[in-house]
């Protein structure tokens, strides 16, 4: 039994890694790099936002209270819930627990596929109140250029956060199909953990997001 | 291990908790009219929740320093840009 498992262990390491320890500080190491990457792409966007909100703040203000703040703070807990049940699943696969885990990774598709369905009805409205730049915008006050500047902030910012969201959502089903074949064992679950790291900092980019496009000036 | 088990599911609820509580701060917050303390409340906020996440969900606590540092240096580049980038347009 012990024999079975060590030499299991043995087959999931790669030619170029001396033991399994190196090769999972490799992976680690690996989608950190990636993530920082990842933060430096969104950050470039937060940048381009705050540049243009500190030279139009009236306008940002008036283009922010344009959103659904209803649908974006429904989504804002339906996505720290995934992250939740995400991290649920990384611990399952390292107790060993096959059933759990593919039932919280399956949770966290659910939910992930749930904020894309919210953001796709907020796409709607938005569309319906002609707030989409070049396809039919329209805003009566004056400064509707800079309020048009937000919106294209808007769809971007959100755009690229939901392609994220859906490229998460993939992943984590094929890890899900990987786990019920029982790929993963208490010694060796590494792409979960590496999916849970990107599906977590998805989360946190959106924690940024969340409060810059809709929370600006309610009051 | 079971204990060790319990314990850390315990951290993964009280971070939730933690999240959506913060969560219903900023939201309840943007409502109140504080001026510029608005966008600082939020910006506070979301940093708070982007630790809890990275700390706890993504085990930087207990992570190897490398991998710290590295976590670090996105966050350490977009400061330094934006920091930077404003400090032409604010001083027109």
């Amino acid at each position: 039994m012990m024999g079975r498992r060590m030499a299991s262990a043995v087959s999931f390491l790669a030619p170029q890694f001396d033991d399994i320890e190196q090769q999972k500080g490799a992976s680690k190491l690996g989608i950190w790099i990636f993530l920082a990457t990842e933060i430096l792409f969104f950050g470039v966007l937060f940048a381009a936002y705050t540049l243009t909100r500190v030279q139009h703040p009236a306008a940002f203000a008036a283009g922010s209270r344009l959103t659904n703040v209803t649908l974006a703070s429904i989504n804002t807990a339906v996505l720290l819930t995934s992250s939740l049940t995400m991290a649920l699943g990384v611990h399952a696969a390292q107790c060993g627990a096959r059933r759990a885990l593919v039932g919280w990774l399956s949770l966290t598709v659910g939910l992930g596929i749930a904020f894309l369905a919210v953001k796709g009805i907020e796409y709607r409205i938005d569309y319906v109140e002609h707030l989409v730049p070049k396809i039919n915008f329209q805003y009566p006050g004056e400064q509707g250029g800079a309020v048009e500047l937000f919106f294209y902030l808007y769809f971007v910012v959100t755009g690229v956060h939901a392609l994220h969201v859906l490229i998460g959502v993939t992943v984590i089903c094929v890890m899900a199909v990987m786990a019920s074949k029982g790929v993963f064992r208490s010694d060796y679950f590494t792409p979960v953990d590496v999916t849970a790291l990107y599906w977590h900092l998805v989360d946190i980019i959106w924690l940024f997001v969340y409060p810059v496009l809709y929370l600006v000036s309610r009051s | 291990m079971n204990w060790l088990a319990e314990k850390t599911i315990r951290t993964y609820l009280i971070s939730w908790l933690a999240l959506l509580t913060l969560l219903a701060v900023t939201l309840a917050s943007a409502y109140l009219p504080l001026g510029v303390f608005n966008a600082a409340i939020n910006l506070t906020v979301s940093v708070t929740q982007a630790a809890i996440v990275l700390l706890f969900s993504m085990h930087l606590r207990s992570a190897h320093p490398t991998l710290r540092i590295v976590a670090a240096s996105g966050f350490v580049g977009i400061a330094i840009l934006i920091a930077l980038s404003l400090s032409d347009v604010l001083t027109r």
